[in-house]
């Protein structure tokens, strides 16, 4: 199972986002993606699952090409954002029930609390999404990501907001998905901790790769050179 | 069918939302009545041919309802990026669209009866005519305000004017609309027979169904970002 793009271009207006990427994820891997702000690191994403149209270049899965207007290509896959994008007025499992009812996924509630039990928030079933936590909301998108048990699983800065203990619980869920063999695209800026999880990582920076190969044996240090001098001097 | 079932989803999705925040269906409840009673103050209805007026003004009032509620229908989907979402799972756009263009018809339903029944009892109309040749005339008028509010909601929901642009979009196509809205409205309350009536409904039913079969081939190009 493989998920490749190949000579990525992406433009926003006369800004170019994206310069030519190429970049491809496996089963069985975590690939972090690595740049400073605007790099084109969510942009990738966003290529790569479909949501936006390249305008150079084409996304290939197990070497057919994508598009985000195939609703089978969209059924295989996941995403979880920064933003939870869940209805703070329906409760968790309306949530749940109603994405699963468009996914085609079980909807019981049997089904439900199962899913909600592997990210840890069954006990927040029937609580209103609006009043939870932002690191139970984040569980619960993620519980959301799971539900049709997607292929490939979209992450575009998961951990922010979560509490250690809620990391801790995202990490053991990424970790579980890829022993299933899913590929599983994380793109943060959060560096340890994406080089302790990740298999292989991709730094981009002004849209353009300029590393790709694996974590291990890789340092903080190693990383954030490739930034940019800016970056490494805000950061000392 | 699948289509169908998924149109429901989000349309019962919508409704419950709504039922529980009541924040559109709350501005455009308090908008219709205060017109309702401002119009009923501030006109001098001894001089005036009372009927005609009252048509034109309950498809009038619809309409800025329709563009301060209706028109806000992708809000709670942009609040947390939950569209995001939606449009990331297999359902088609146009299913997408005419869910949520069936939840925004119940509310411009709710809100033209509230209008009609409310301008008439304020201008004191005691025998407005049959209230079924009301409701055949408000349907597919409902329909195609629904529509183009649905649709032109979501063009506005992404452009940086916002609300400023949804009426600037939607008040010319909706000319039509209420022309021959407010023609038959007016026909019937002047007691009319239906075959003077039937000319405008059909020019409705026309517009309902055309501008819902553009906006479920169209509203790909606008939903995606």
């Amino acid at each position: 199972m493989t998920l490749e793009g190949r000579g990525l271009v992406c433009d926003y207006g006369a800004t170019r986002a994206l310069r030519g990427v190429d970049v491809s994820a496996r089963g069985h891997e975590i690939l972090a993606v690595f740049g400073p702000n605007a790099a084109g690191k969510s942009t990738l994403l966003r290529t790569l699952s479909g949501e936006r149209r390249p305008d150079r270049g084409r996304v290939f899965f197990d070497g057919a090409v994508v598009s985000g207007g195939d609703p089978a290509w969209r059924a295989r896959i996941g995403l979880v954002s920064h933003r939870t994008g869940l209805y703070g007025n329906l409760s968790v499992s309306e949530n749940l029930r109603f994405f699963a009812s468009l996914q085609g996924s079980p909807g019981s509630r049997a089904a439900l609390i199962e899913v909600l039990e592997q990210v840890c928030a069954a006990e927040v079933a029937d609580t209103r999404t609006a009043i939870l936590s932002r690191g139970q909301r984040q569980r619960v998108a993620l519980a959301r990501s799971l539900l049709h048990n997607p292929e490939i699983l979209f992450l575009d800065e998961p951990f922010t907001g979560l509490d250690p203990g809620g990391v801790a619980d995202l990490e053991t869920v990424l970790r579980a998905i890829r022993l299933e063999g899913k590929i599983v695209v994380l793109v943060t800026h959060d560096i340890p901790r994406g080089l302790k999880l990740a298999d292989r990582m991709v730094v981009l920076r002004d849209g353009r790769k300029v590393l790709d190969g694996p974590t291990a044996d890789r340092r903080v240090e190693d990383v954030v050179p490739l930034f940019g001098a800016s970056f490494a001097r805000d950061r000392s | 069918m699948r289509e169908l079932r998924w149109g429901c989803m989000i349309a019962l999705k919508d409704l419950r939302l709504e039922l529980r925040s009541g924040s559109r269906l709350l501005a455009m409840i308090a908008f219709v009545v205060l017109s309702a009673l401002l119009f009923s103050v501030s006109l001098n209805l001894a001089h005036l041919e009372v009927r005609g007026l009252v048509a034109g003004l309950v498809w009038l009032t619809t309409l800025f309802a329709v563009t301060a509620g209706a028109g806000r229908a992708f809000d709670t989907e942009e609040n947390d990026g939950a569209f995001r979402h939606v449009l990331l799972t297999p359902v088609s756009r146009g299913a997408i669209f005419l869910g949520k263009t069936a939840a925004n018809w119940v509310l411009v339903w709710f809100v033209t009866m509230l209008a009609f029944f409310a301008l008439t009892t304020f201008m004191e109309i005691r025998s407005p005519g049959p209230l079924a040749w009301h409701g055949a005339v408000f349907l597919p008028g409902t329909i195609g305000l629904a529509v183009t509010g649905t649709f032109f909601g979501r063009v506005s929901n992404h452009s940086t004017l916002g609300d400023t642009l949804l009426p600037v979009l939607t008040f010319p196509l909706l000319v039509p609309v209420v022309f021959f809205g407010a023609t038959a409205t007016s026909r019937i309350l002047l007691e009319r027979p239906w075959l003077e009536i039937s000319g405008p409904v059909r020019f409705l039913w026309a517009f309902a169904v055309g501008s819902a079969v553009a906006g479920t081939v169209l509203f790909r190009h606008v939903a995606d970002e």
